[in-house]
């Protein structure tokens, strides 16, 4: 059992590094940008904070599977863009996604992080395959990485039991739809496709995953495989 | 992946299989492209209530849309998306109404004159109205079962895609926070009120 740590879904929207992105990256204002993070990150914390005090700030076995599962999906994502914008070979907007949503996907890792506490599955390795060396690789990989995180979310978050995690996945699981019709609309592809988004299991999930070979802290006999693009 | 997270997830696998009913209702989802939230047996009225509320949303986005695109203000990429973003919302509507059945609210009558009449008060009043949907869906994820839940689920996403989608047609941060605060059904409908003019 773990503690949940329910403030820590509160430094998720006045991250700083995020703040100075939404800065540099669209010119709103430090202040502009936090009165709107802050005002979004009450409500969440006022449900986490209620609910985890009603369960005795308890998180059984399975909620800590599926919040070290959605970790695992975060390192993979905040890597892909931490990476990208490292090796600054994205230009114009897609630069910007890169710096903007970067910065919201190591918000999600800290939070579940600092969720899970001594419970959190470590950061594994990863090699994206060139894709973060050039923009259209960038935006097809980001486009197939957000896809993947809103059904994967889809798939998982509903099977929560504490009210707490249930609020705080459903609050980022939209999010991630958020990032995905960004990256689409960037690729030129459709950003809703469907009326309805289904969601994808975790063998699904893992499969796919696995194909891509971007993780490479276990043994791996495969070799290089671009995810699939959904576009 | 770390060997213990592979564990993690494979023990996980199985916890999910040993769920029939979710499956089952996810299963029924993949096949008919719509969802199917029928068992709202422990509270059946919190569900009505949620879904009801929902479906209010749904009609004032179905009727924003449809006047807009009677309006003949919008051209170029803003029309090419609220039509389709029409028929995604008369879809959700549709499935709303069907689960609700002899239950579901009435259409209110609503006039959006003035966002209508231009681009730019649609732009205004679309992004709010698909941002309040997400918001809505979100704020009622934790009052309902677990099978209204998956099937709300299949529909937020869209909204939020929505949402992120009229944002990138005229260059505004598409994605601007990390987490999409949820609205209670109170606050849900004082802005609906409040948009509807």
């Amino acid at each position: 059992m773990t503690r949940v740590d329910h403030l820590s879904f509160e430094r998720l929207d006045v991250d700083g590094a995020l703040a100075e992105s939404a800065e540099r990256a669209w010119g709103m204002s430090r202040g502009t940008f936090l009165a709107a993070a802050a005002g979004g990150s009450a409500a969440v914390i006022g449900l986490t904070a209620r609910d985890a005090a009603a369960q005795g700030g308890k998180l059984g076995a399975r909620d800590v599977a599926i919040l070290n599962y959605a970790l695992v999906l975060e390192y993979l994502q905040s890597s892909f863009y931490t990476e990208a914008e490292r090796l600054k070979a994205l230009r114009g907007d897609a630069a910007e996604a890169a710096r903007v949503v970067g910065s919201v996907e190591r918000a999600h890792v800290k939070a579940f992080r600092d969720v899970l506490g001594s419970k959190a599955t470590k950061r594994p390795s990863f090699d994206f395959q060139g894709t973060t060396e050039g923009q259209e690789p960038f935006l097809k990989t980001a486009v197939a990485f957000e896809d993947l995180a809103v059904a994967a979310y889809k798939g998982q978050a509903t099977r929560l039991k504490a009210q707490s995690a249930l609020t705080a996945a459903v609050s980022i699981h939209s999010v991630e739809a958020r990032h995905a019709a960004w990256m689409r609309y960037l690729v030129g592809a459709n950003p809703a496709r469907t009326a309805f988004d289904q969601p994808k299991s975790k063998s699904e999930i893992n499969r796919i995953v696995r194909s891509t070979n971007f993780i490479t802290s276990r043994a791996s006999t495969q070799r290089k495989k671009a995810p699939r693009f959904t576009g | 992946m770390t060997r213990a997270a592979q564990d993690r997830f494979r023990r996980s696998d199985l916890l999910k299989r040993s769920l029939v009913v979710g499956g089952a209702a996810l299963g029924g989802a993949v096949l008919s492209g719509a969802p199917r939230a029928t068992d709202a047996a422990q509270n059946p009225d919190a569900d009505i209530r949620a879904l009801n509320l929902l479906l209010k949303v749904e009609y004032a986005e179905a009727a924003l849309y449809a006047e807009a695109i009677k309006s003949g203000a919008l051209d170029g990429e803003l029309l090419e998306f609220a039509r389709q973003v029409a028929e995604q919302e008369q879809a959700h509507l549709d499935f709303l109404r069907q689960q609700l059945g002899s239950r579901a609210d009435r259409r209110p009558e609503y006039d959006f004159k003035d966002a209508t009449e231009d681009s730019d008060s649609f732009v205004k009043a679309a992004t709010e109205l698909e941002d309040l949907a997400v918001a809505a869906y979100n704020g009622q994820a934790t009052n309902v079962s677990r099978a209204a839940l998956e099937a709300a689920a299949t529909i937020v996403s869209v909204e939020a895609r929505h949402a992120a989608w009229i944002r990138s047609i005229v260059g505004r941060l598409p994605a601007s926070s990390a987490t999409d605060s949820p609205k209670s059904a109170d606050q849900v409908l004082e802005s609906l009120s409040r948009l509807e003019g």
